[in-house]
């Protein structure tokens, strides 16, 4: 029976909290139904205590077959990592001691998978990914590090990461499916289609219907700081606690699955060259895109003009 | 006399949570608090757009991000001079209520009471009820509690589009109006968690349990039927007050609350806020400038004194070896060390049942926990009222264009109660962006190191005294410890400085 060890490291528990809310599958039918052992987890387990666990990992009495970690890897102050530590211990130096013996490793989150909120300008914990500090490769393991299975680390992405997607991607390591990768080492599954695709919006998207103001019905892309066209998660292809996603009810998608989440600058304005967006949909030509614009904006139907459809 | 300093590592709270004890003859002498994580949030803030704190803050916390992102709005139309509309305060009252009610279930039945399930208690006459009932990720309740709770922090994502970890309220309002079909969701949500509060937790109707008004009527009202006895609250009780946890624990007196679900025309919450002084028995008016912070025994930058959080510092200064044993700041309301969450609300509140506990048996592990159980009740009440409020200005507005483009220079605060207790933010703006961002979480208050003047933090408080009879499984620190709903993600920042005997609970 595959086993998991969930450690926390410069966390807000947020992923953890996520992971409650899994409802496809639930986290009681991952250890039920897909015959996966939780072996420790910060928040959820009982049997034993995180010393004993480790003593057994190490000394090899107890397999690691996939360690997820949720949170940034603080290595300051001065590359000690005493900003986070267990009994004195820097967590970072677990990391690197369990990381080897696991067959898979599983960043829970975009701390994790590439400093996250946390390494945020100034940095100031210096704290990173597991295999990448925001989109440069290396981070606390090192680009060319790879688990026991011959994968690297697989990069569950998101602030938090979707519940489904965490408890989806436990599933199928349980049942030896081989994850399929992007460039950022996310699963392919969740991540090859953006979050502006089933966006309720996207009928204002389509004809240039944009608000200036939050708080509207119409498409935040063009002024209000939404990354929806840029950005690859699950959020609109599998809704959240089963009802809704940030871009439907009216939030910015702040690119939380991407390597520069938060981004340095205003999070509710999109930078633009003239009237159009400084960062276009992902792989559109700016040429062709405003000629579309243009177009798709004199074709747009009263009723979307009027903003008679809610999102 | 042997002394002994012992360190604890503690699981089943949010975060990571150590303690060292001095222990003389097996009685706790002395506590320090030590929790293992600095994140530096308030660095992260200087210098950003000011309404990047929406998006920035409530990462501080999974758990109580929707509290985080309502002391961020606040502070905000604080600072500018902005009256949100009724139809957006009801949205984020309901989306407050409900990530606090999930909070308080979650926290009772899977990191409370799997310690009923701990070995020790292997030969208790309850123990196979408590087994099938608490059995962690396996029992009825907590089966029942997962599901519950995933279905009613819905609420949030219905209204602000997910759980954990939104943006849907702004300075003015909110991103997305309620509509019938919202609202008729959220009460069939309602409904839901309400049978099954009833079905499992109480064993019988919440408005008649919420009308008890005193201990011995609790206690006859849930002894009457087996099905009340039964459930997990009877159980809860019983078992608890069978292995003495109503003795145990008592912290400080002083409570502090800001206040739940804060009414759309300013004039106060449903529960008020205020400062409930233990010493003359007196709920004041809740005065802000009171609270101060102390560095001395923390590993921060140090200055003399406490310092309210707009004159505060938050330099970490890693000082091993020396008598600072922590990254946490102390609050004190005045001079005084106080403790906040449930209990501080519903007596800050008047609310019966708990003050006359709390005024017969004192502060205490059992009735810390209960209370965290009797606000969940009134909660599922005061939300379903809040739906009706909604209802009724549906048509209103649910944003209003505050139409800033710089924001003004100066300083402010936002200040709601979340799962935990008080939590603030003050903050301050010059030249447009964010000048000063400084955080007061509910843990901060219970959690505190020792302050200037050597005075315990709460949880300190309520260890100090204790016979450990098995230093090797000291099952009574983790219910004392466990009974305070510790969230060691939001705010304490310790670092152990000894290693000596490690156990653990």
């Amino acid at each position: 029976m595959p086993n998991i060890v969930w450690i926390q490291t410069g966390a807000c528990s947020g992923d953890s909290m996520a992971l409650l809310c899994a409802d496809q599958p639930s986290i009681e039918n991952l250890l039920q139904r897909h015959g996966l052992r939780l072996l420790w987890h910060p928040s959820l387990t009982t049997d034993a205590r995180f010393g004993q666990i480790l003593d057994a990992l190490l000394g090899g009495r107890e397999k690691l077959d996939i360690l997820c970690i949720e949170g940034s890897l603080i290595t300051g102050p001065n590359n000690t990592g005493q900003y986070d530590s267990w009994k004195g211990r820097a967590k970072i130096d677990i990391v690197r001691e369990l990381a080897p013996l696991a067959t898979h490793v599983v960043a829970m989150g975009t701390c994790a998978a590439f400093g996250g909120v946390h390494a945020a300008g100034p940095n100031p914990t210096d704290c990173t990914g597991l295999q990448f500090l925001k989109g440069e490769a290396g981070g606390l393991l090192g680009a060319d590090w790879r688990a026991r299975s011959g994968q690297p680390v697989i990069n569950v992405a998101g602030c938090p990461a979707h519940p489904n997607t965490m408890t989806k991607v436990l599933a199928m390591l349980a049942a030896d499916d081989t994850l399929k990768l992007d460039g950022l080492n996310r699963p392919l599954a969740f991540f090859s289609s953006l979050v502006h695709q089933g966006c309720t919006r996207n009928e204002y998207h389509e004809y240039d219907i944009e608000d200036e103001v939050l708080g509207g019905r119409g498409c935040m892309f063009f002024s209000l700081g939404c990354r929806g066209p840029q950005t690859l998660a699950p959020c609109n292809t599998e809704l959240w606690n089963g009802h809704n996603s940030k871009t439907r009810a009216g939030v910015p998608c702040f690119g939380c699955t991407a390597p520069d989440f938060p981004s340095n600058r205003d999070l509710f304005v999109t930078p633009k060259i003239g009237a159009v967006p400084k960062f276009l949909p992902l792989g559109v030509a700016r040429a062709k895109f405003m000629a579309y614009k243009n177009l798709a904006r004199a074709a747009a139907p009263e009723r979307v003009v009027n903003r008679e459809m809610e999102p | 006399m042997t002394r002994l300093t012992v360190d604890i590592d503690l699981n089943r709270v949010e975060g990571d949570l150590e303690f060292q004890l001095d222990l003389e003859d097996g009685v706790v002498v002395d506590a320090r608090c030590i929790g293992t994580l600095y994140r530096g949030f308030e660095q992260i803030m200087i210098g950003r757009a000011p309404r990047d704190s929406l998006v920035i803050t409530p990462r501080v916390c999974g758990i109580c991000g929707t509290a985080h992102l309502y002391a961020a709005t606040l502070a905000l139309e604080q600072i500018a001079g902005i009256a949100p509309p009724a139809h957006a305060v009801h949205v984020r009252n309901l989306c407050l209520m409900a990530e606090t009610l999930q909070s308080d279930l979650r926290q009772t039945f899977l990191f409370f009471t799997p310690d009923f399930c701990n070995p020790l208690y292997a030969g208790h006459s309850l123990a196979s009820e408590v087994t099938a009932a608490f059995a962690p990720l396996k029992g009825s309740v907590v089966r029942g509690c997962l599901k519950s709770t995933r279905e009613l922090i819905g609420i949030v994502a219905i209204f602000g589009g997910q759980w954990p970890h939104s943006t849907y309220m702004l300075p003015g309002g909110i991103t997305q109006p309620a509509n019938a079909r919202r609202l008729l969701e959220t009460r069939e949500i309602l409904a839901d968690v309400r049978d099954w509060f009833e079905q499992a937790v109480i064993g019988g109707d919440l408005d008649e349990w919420l009308a008890l008004d005193g201990g011995p009527a609790l206690f006859r009202w849930m002894a009457a039927s087996p099905t009340r006895a039964g459930s997990a609250l009877g159980l809860f009780n019983r078992f608890a007050r069978d292995i003495g946890l109503h003795k145990l624990g008592t912290g400080t007196g002083h409570l502090l609350s800001y206040g739940v679900n804060q009414r759309p025309d300013g004039s106060g919450s449903e529960l008020a806020a205020g400062f409930f002084n233990a010493d003359t028995q007196r709920v004041e008016a809740l005065d802000h400038l009171q609270i101060n912070e102390h560095v001395r025994h923390s590993w921060f930058l140090d200055y003399p004194g406490g310092r309210h959080p707009w004159a505060g510092e938050t330099i970490p200064d890693h000082q091993p070896g020396s008598d600072r044993y922590t990254w946490a700041k102390a609050p004190r309301y005045g001079d005084k060390v106080v403790q906040t969450g449930p209990l501080a609300e519903l007596r800050i509140a008047g609310e019966a049942l708990i003050t006359d506990l709390l005024n017969s048996e004192g502060d205490n592990t059992w009735l810390r926990q209960f209370a965290r159980l009797r606000r969940a009740g009134w909660l599922l009440n005061s939300l379903v009222d809040t739906t009706d409020r909604l209802k009724a200005v549906i048509d209103e507005a649910h944003f209003i264009d505050p139409k800033i483009g710089v924001w003004p220079d100066g300083e402010s605060y936002g200040l709601v109660e979340a799962a935990r207790g008080a939590l603030g933010h003050w903050i301050r703006i010059r030249n447009g962006v964010i000048e000063k961002y400084q955080i007061v979480t509910p843990t901060a208050w219970n959690a505190s190191p020792r302050d200037s003047s050597g005075r315990h933090g709460h949880w300190e408080q309520s260890i100090i005294g204790l016979p450990v009879a098995d230093p090797e499984n000291p099952v009574e620190i983790g219910h004392i410890v466990r009974s305070h709903d510790p969230c060691l993600v939001c705010t304490v920042h310790f670092i152990g400085s000894h290693k000596k005997t490690h156990f653990n609970v």
